[in-house]
C-alpha cells in the first residue's frame, strides 16, 4: 500500500527535518505500509535531508525492515536460543506446511508472511512467536494450527460481515 | 482493621502468552458479581475494603503462568484460568484454593513465595517493584519510593552521588562489566556541555529478557535511575533506545515519561529544582549490533549501527560528539536502591569484585524457568538445581549457556563455580546481560555453536575482515560438521579464525563472537570428534544423511 | 609537544594523537594495509595493520595502528611471530573472498606466504571487491554520496541505492580511483566515461584537449565552489601550470 501526498506530508512532518529521526520515520512508514515502499524512501530521504545511498543503507541494514509488500499478519517465528533448543524449527515447518509458503513468503491470500526474529523475550514459553502483536508460546503443531485457523476464521467473517 | 486485599496479576508478555489478559476480565467480571451478591468471601461484604484486581509487571516464575498473587495474604497461585476466578474471589479471606497453588518438590502445596523453592533463595534488589505495582499507574509507584531517591539525589552534590554509586562497587549490567561510578566520573569531569545519558534497552540477546521485565514492570524505577545519572553528570537529555519488538515495554516507557513530566518530576524542572531533563524514547531497529555503545549513538544520530574505529571512550566523546553515560536498563535500575541505602549497603551483597545481585533469564531445559534475581558469586549449581529444580524428563544436564551470542557453554565440571563477571570471564564464557540457557543431553554442543555463529554472521555490521569473514568461514565449517562432512583438519582452521577474530576485530561483538566456538572446543571437544570420525551426533540433533 | 614511543625498538617522535601507522611510516618501519588512504583515513576496516603494544602502565594489547593514538612511553611491535600470524589470517580470509582482487593483496598474500587457498570458502569466483570502505567513503567526502555499504554482516556489499544505476552519480570517479583491488569497472572510450551502469560525456580540457572530467561532475563543482577563481574549463594539470605561470 502506497500512502497518498497529503497523509504521506503528515507522517513526515510529525518530525524536524533531520536525519536523527531517519529510524523513526522509516518505522512509522512501514506501520502504514506495510513495508518500506521505493517511493517513500526516496521522499523520507529528501526530507530528512539524508542522501538516499545512505537512508537506503539504513533501511537494508536494520532488519526491522522490509523492501517488500508483506501479508496482513506478520508471523514472527521466535528463534531465540531457549525456543532454537526446544525445537523453533519444527515450529517454522509447521507453519509453512500450514499455509504452503517458506521463510520470507506470504501466503497465497496475502494473509499471512512468516518471518524469524531473534528473539521475542518470552524464553519461559519456548518455543514461541508473535502475530501482530499478540504472542503464543508453549506450541505445538495442534496449536499453531488453531491459531492460524482463528485468523482465518476471524478474517472470513470480516469478510461476510 | 481489616486490610484491603489486592489481587496482582502478572500480565508480563510471557503470562500475556498464557492468557493473564483473560484471567484479569474474568477477576473483575466475578468480583462485580460477588459485590452484587454480597458474597465475595468474609472481607469483601464491606465495601471500603473491596478487593482491587491489578495487572503488574512480571513475577518471575513464567513456565507456570499466568501467575496471580493476593496480598497482603501472600497467596500466590499458577496457571490460573479464567474458570478459576470465581473459586479464587471466593476463598479470600479463607483457605487458599488447594489446585492452584505450587507443589514444591516433595509435593507439598505451598502457598508464600518464601516456601517455593523457586523464590525462597532469591534475593529482590533490582526487581524489587516488579510485579508488585502497576506500571501504568504512577501513583503506585509513589506509594512504593519511587522517586524518593532522586529527591535525595537533588540534595547531594555530583561528587557525593558518584561516590556512592562507586562506593557500591556497581559493575554495568550491559555485559562487559565496567563500572558505573567510574563511567559517570569521567564523564562528569568533561566541561563541554551538553552532555547525555543513554539507556541501553536494546536486548537483542536470543534467551534473554531481563530489561524488557524491568522497562515492563518498574519504568518509574528505570527513569529514577536516568534521572540521578543525569543530575551526577550534568547531562540534559536522555535517550532510552529500546528494541522495536518490545512493543508493550515502548508503551510502558512512553506512558511513564509523560506521567512523570505531568508530575513535574521530569521536564524543565527535575522536581522543582533547577535542574531540567528532557527524555526521548528511541525505538530500535532490529539490530545486535545495537547494543555496542558506538554503534547505538550511530544508531541514534540516524545512521546505520557500525561500531566506531576511534579508540576513543563515548563518555569523552559519544552522541553527537559529546560526553555520554550509557548503562544498561539492570544498572541504571539499582541506582535508587544504591542513593537511598548507601554505596557500602549495596556492596555488602556480592562477592569481592562483583557487587549487588545479577537478574537472570533461567531458561531452556530446565524444570522451573523464568526471571530470577541472585546475589552475584551465587553457583551455577544453585540457580540450576536448587531454583530451576533441575532438568525435566530425569535427563542428564550438558551445559549452561551464559552471556548470550558472545558468552559460552560450561560442562557440568563447573557447576559450583561461583556467578560473577570475572569467573565466568576466566572460563571462557560471560555474564553477558544475563541469558542463562540450560541443555541437556540431547542438545547438540557443534550445532549449538552453529546456531550462535549463523545468528552472529546475520547480525554483525559486516565492517571489519576478522568478524566478517571469519564468521562465514566458521559457519560454513560448522554446517559442513553437523551434516557430516567435516574433516578434522578443519578444527585447526576453526582455532586460527577465532584467535584472529577476537584479537583483531573491530568492536567487542567481533572480539567474542567466537566464544560459543572456543568454548565448545574446549569443553565439548569429544562431541566435535563424533561429528568428524564417527558421522554421528551423540545428542541425536544432527542429521548426517549417514544412519547412525 | 611532541610524544616519545619506540615502535619495534626505534625511538619515534609523534604528535599526541598522531596515528601509529603514520609515525611507523615516518620512520621508514613499513605496516602492510589495504583500507588505509591518506586522504580517507581512518576506516580500520581490514584489520592488516594490526600491532602488539604495550602501554606505558604495562598493559599489553593487540590494536590496529591506522587508528591508535601515539602515547608517551608506547612500545609497539609491528611485526612479531603473533601479529604475522594474524595477518596471515585476514589475508587469507580476504583472498578467499575476492579471488581476483588486483594490486597489493595478492603482493602482500606472496610476502605472507598466503599460497593455495582453501576454494571452499569462495562465494564468488569472479569477486575482487574486499570491502574496504574506501569508495563509499570517498563518494561521501569528494562526491556526491551516490553509493553506500548495504545490507550487513556476511551480505555487506557496496552498491546504489536499489541496486539501480545511482541518479546521484556526477560520475567522478573517485571511488574507482581509491579502491585498492581494482573492483570498480570504470571505463573512459570515445568521449563517454561508464561507471555504475551510468554513460556520461567527457569534457576536454580547453588548453591541452584531453579529456578531463564529466559535465556532471563540473556542474556540481560550480555549484559548490560559486566564489572560486578556478577556471573549470581547464584540467587540472593545465590549471596547475597557468597560476605557475601568473606567480612568475
Amino acid at each position: 500500500m502506497i500512502l497518498a501526498q497529503e497523509k504521506l506530508t503528515e507522517l513526515l512532518q510529525a518530525y524536524p527535518p533531520e536525519r536523527q529521526h531517519t529510524l523513526a520515520v522509516f518505522q512509522d512508514i512501514q506501520k502504514e505500509c506495510g513495508y518500506l515502499p521505493k517511493e517513500h524512501i526516496v521522499a523520507a530521504a529528501d526530507y530528512l535531508k539524508v542522501p538516499l545511498s545512505q537512508a537506503y543503507a539504513m533501511a537494508t541494514f536494520y532488519h526491522t525492515f522490509s523492501l517488500t509488500p508483506r501479508g496482513k499478519h506478520v508471523i514472527k517465528v521466535c528463534d531465540g536460543t531457549a525456543c532454537h533448543i526446544k525445537d523453533s524449527k519444527g515450529v517454522l515447518q509447521s507453519l509453512e506446511r500450514l499455509l504452503g509458503v517458506g521463510l520470507g513468503g506470504t501466503d497465497a491470500d496475502g494473509l499471512f508472511t512468516i518471518e524469524t526474529v531473534a528473539c521475542l523475550g518470552c524464553c519461559a514459553l519456548a518455543p514461541a512467536m508473535q502475530i501482530g502483536e499478540e504472542y503464543y508460546g508453549n506450541l505445538t503443531d495442534e496449536i499453531i494450527a488453531e491459531v492460524i485457523a482463528d485468523y482465518r476464521r476471524r478474517e472470513a467473517g470480516e469478510v461476510v460481515a | 482493621m481489616s486490610a484491603k486485599r489486592t489481587i496482582l496479576v502478572c500480565c508480563d508478555t510471557g503470562c500475556i502468552a498464557s492468557g493473564s489478559k483473560a484471567v484479569v476480565t474474568a477477576l473483575k467480571e466475578q468480583l462485580a458479581l460477588a459485590a452484587a451478591a454480597g458474597v465475595a468471601g468474609a472481607a469483601a461484604t464491606d465495601a471500603t475494603v473491596e478487593p482491587l484486581v491489578k495487572q503488574t509487571g512480571c513475577h518471575g516464575f513464567c513456565g507456570y503462568g499466568p501467575v496471580v498473587k493476593v496480598m497482603p495474604d501472600d497467596i500466590s497461585y499458577y496457571r490460573v484460568k479464567p474458570k478459576d476466578a470465581a473459586a479464587i474471589i471466593e476463598s479470600l479471606g479463607g483457605e487458599p484454593v488447594e489446585r492452584l497453588l505450587y507443589r514444591d518438590d516433595a509435593g507439598q502445596r505451598v502457598t508464600g513465595r518464601e516456601e517455593n523453592p523457586f523464590y525462597s533463595s532469591q534475593k529482590k534488589l533490582a526487581l524489587r517493584n516488579v510485579g508488585e505495582l502497576d506500571p501504568e499507574l504512577l501513583d503506585d509507584a509513589l506509594s512504593r519510593g519511587v522517586y524518593e531517591s532522586l529527591k535525595k539525589a537533588l540534595t547531594m552534590t555530583p561528587e557525593e552521588i558518584i561516590s556512592q554509586v562507586e562506593r557500591s562497587g556497581i559493575r554495568g549490567r550491559g555485559g562487559a562489566g565496567f563500572p558505573a561510578g567510574r563511567k559517570w566520573r569521567i564523564a562528569a569531569g568533561y566541561n563541554n556541555n551538553p552532555k547525555y545519558v543513554i539507556l541501553n534497552g536494546d536486548e537483542g540477546d536470543p534467551g534473554a529478557f531481563m530489561d524488557r521485565s524491568m522497562l515492563e514492570g518498574d519504568p518509574h524505577s528505570v527513569l529514577e535511575g536516568v534521572a540521578i545519572c543525569a543530575v551526577a553528570v550534568g547531562a540534559t537529555d536522555a535517550y532510552l533506545y529500546i528494541r522495536d519488538e518490545y512493543t508493550t515495554a515502548l508503551r510502558t516507557m512512553k506512558q511513564a515519561i509523560l506521567d512523570a513530566e505531568a508530575a513535574g518530576i521530569l521536564g524543565d524542572s527535575v522536581l522543582g529544582s533547577d535542574k531540567q531533563l528532557r527524555v526521548q524514547v528511541v525505538r530500535g531497529g532490529g539490530a545486535f549490533v545495537c547494543g555496542e555503545s558506538s554503534a547505538m549513538i550511530a544508531s541514534i544520530e540516524g545512521a546505520v549501527g557500525e561500531p566506531r574505529a576511534k579508540y576513543i571512550r563515548s563518555t569523552q566523546e559519544g552522541l553527537w560528539g559529546q560526553p555520554t553515560v550509557l548503562n544498561n536498563v539492570e544498572t541504571f535500575i539499582n541506582i535508587p536502591l544504591i542513593i537511598a541505602n548507601g554505596g557500602d549497603w549495596y556492596a555488602q551483597t556480592g562477592t569481592d569484585k562483583s557487587k549487588g545481585t545479577k537478574v537472570f533469564a533461567l531458561v531452556g531445559k530446565i524444570k522451573r524457568s523464568g526471571l530470577i534475581e541472585v546475589p552475584m558469586g551465587t553457583t551455577l549449581r544453585e540457580i540450576i538445581f536448587d531454583i530451576g529444580g533441575g532438568i525435566p524428563g530425569n535427563r542428564r544436564f550438558k551445559a549452561i549457556q551464559t552471556g548470550g551470542p558472545s558468552g559460552g557453554c560450561l560442562p557440568d565440571s563447573l557447576l559450583d563455580v561461583p556467578v560473577d563477571f570475572d569467573t565466568l570471564l576466566e572460563y571462557g564464557s560471560m555474564m553477558g546481560s544475563g541469558g542463562m540457557i540450560v541443555m541437556d543431553e540431547r542438545t547438540c554442543m557443534v550445532e549449538t555453536a552453529r546456531y550462535y555463529v549463523e545468528f552472529l554472521a546475520r547480525e554483525c555490521c559486516g565492517k571489519c575482515v576478522p568478524c566478517r569473514e571469519g564468521l562465514r568461514w566458521l559457519l560454513d565449517i560448522l554446517t559442513r560438521i553437523c551434516e557430516g562432512e567435516g574433516e578434522f583438519a578443519d578444527l585447526e582452521i576453526l582455532e586460527g579464525i577465532c584467535e584472529t577474530m577476537t584479537l583483531a576485530s573491530r568492536c567487542a561483538l567481533g572480539k567474542t563472537a567466537a566464544n560459543p566456538v572456543i568454548t565448545t572446543l574446549r569443553y565439548f571437544h569429544d562431541e566435535y570428534e563424533e561429528h568428524i570420525t564417527h558421522k554421528r551426533c551423540p545428542a541425536g540433533v544432527c542429521r548426517m544423511g549417514v544412519a547412525p | 609537544m611532541t610524544v616519545n614511543l619506540m615502535i619495534d625498538g626505534l625511538a619515534c617522535e609523534a604528535a599526541p594523537g598522531q596515528h601509529v601507522l603514520d609515525v611507523a611510516r615516518q620512520n621508514g618501519v613499513e605496516i602492510p594495509t589495504l583500507c588505509h588512504h591518506e586522504a580517507l583515513a581512518g576506516q580500520a576496516c581490514c584489520r592488516l595493520c594490526v600491532v602488539e603494544i604495550e602501554e606505558a602502565s604495562g598493559s599489553r594489547d593487540v590494536v590496529v595502528s591506522c587508528t591508535y593514538p601515539a602515547k608517551e612511553g608506547l612500545k609497539v611491535s609491528t611485526n612479531s611471530e603473533q601479529v604475522r600470524r594474524l595477518r596471515r589470517t585476514v589475508l587469507t580470509l580476504l583472498a578467499e573472498r575476492a579471488p581476483l582482487a588486483e594490486g597489493a593483496l595478492p603482493a602482500y598474500c606472496q610476502e605472507y606466504g598466503v599460497t593455495g587457498y582453501d576454494l571452499r570458502f569462495t562465494v564468488d569466483k569472479d569477486e575482487k571487491c574486499i570491502l574496504c570502505g574506501l569508495c563509499t567513503k570517498a563518494c561521501a567526502e569528494l562526491g556526491n554520496s551516490a553509493i553506500e555499504t548495504t545490507l550487513r554482516g556476511v551480505d555487506k556489499q557496496v552498491a546504489p541505492p536499489f541496486d539501480e544505476p545511482p541518479a546521484a552519480c556526477i560520475g567522478c570517479a573517485s571511488c574507482a580511483e581509491v579502491c585498492p583491488t581494482g573492483a570498480i569497472a570504470c571505463e573512459d572510450a570515445d568521449g563517454v566515461r561508464t561507471i555504475w551502469e551510468k554513460e556520461f560525456e567527457l569534457l576536454r580540457c580547453e588548453a591541452c584537449g584531453k579529456p578531463f572530467a564529466t559535465a556532471e561532475e563540473l556542474a556540481w563543482l560550480k555549484e559548490r565552489l560559486l566564489d572560486t577563481e578556478l577556471n573549470l574549463a581547464y584540467c587540472p594539470s593545465c590549471r596547475g601550470k597557468m597560476s605557475l605561470k601568473d606567480l612568475t
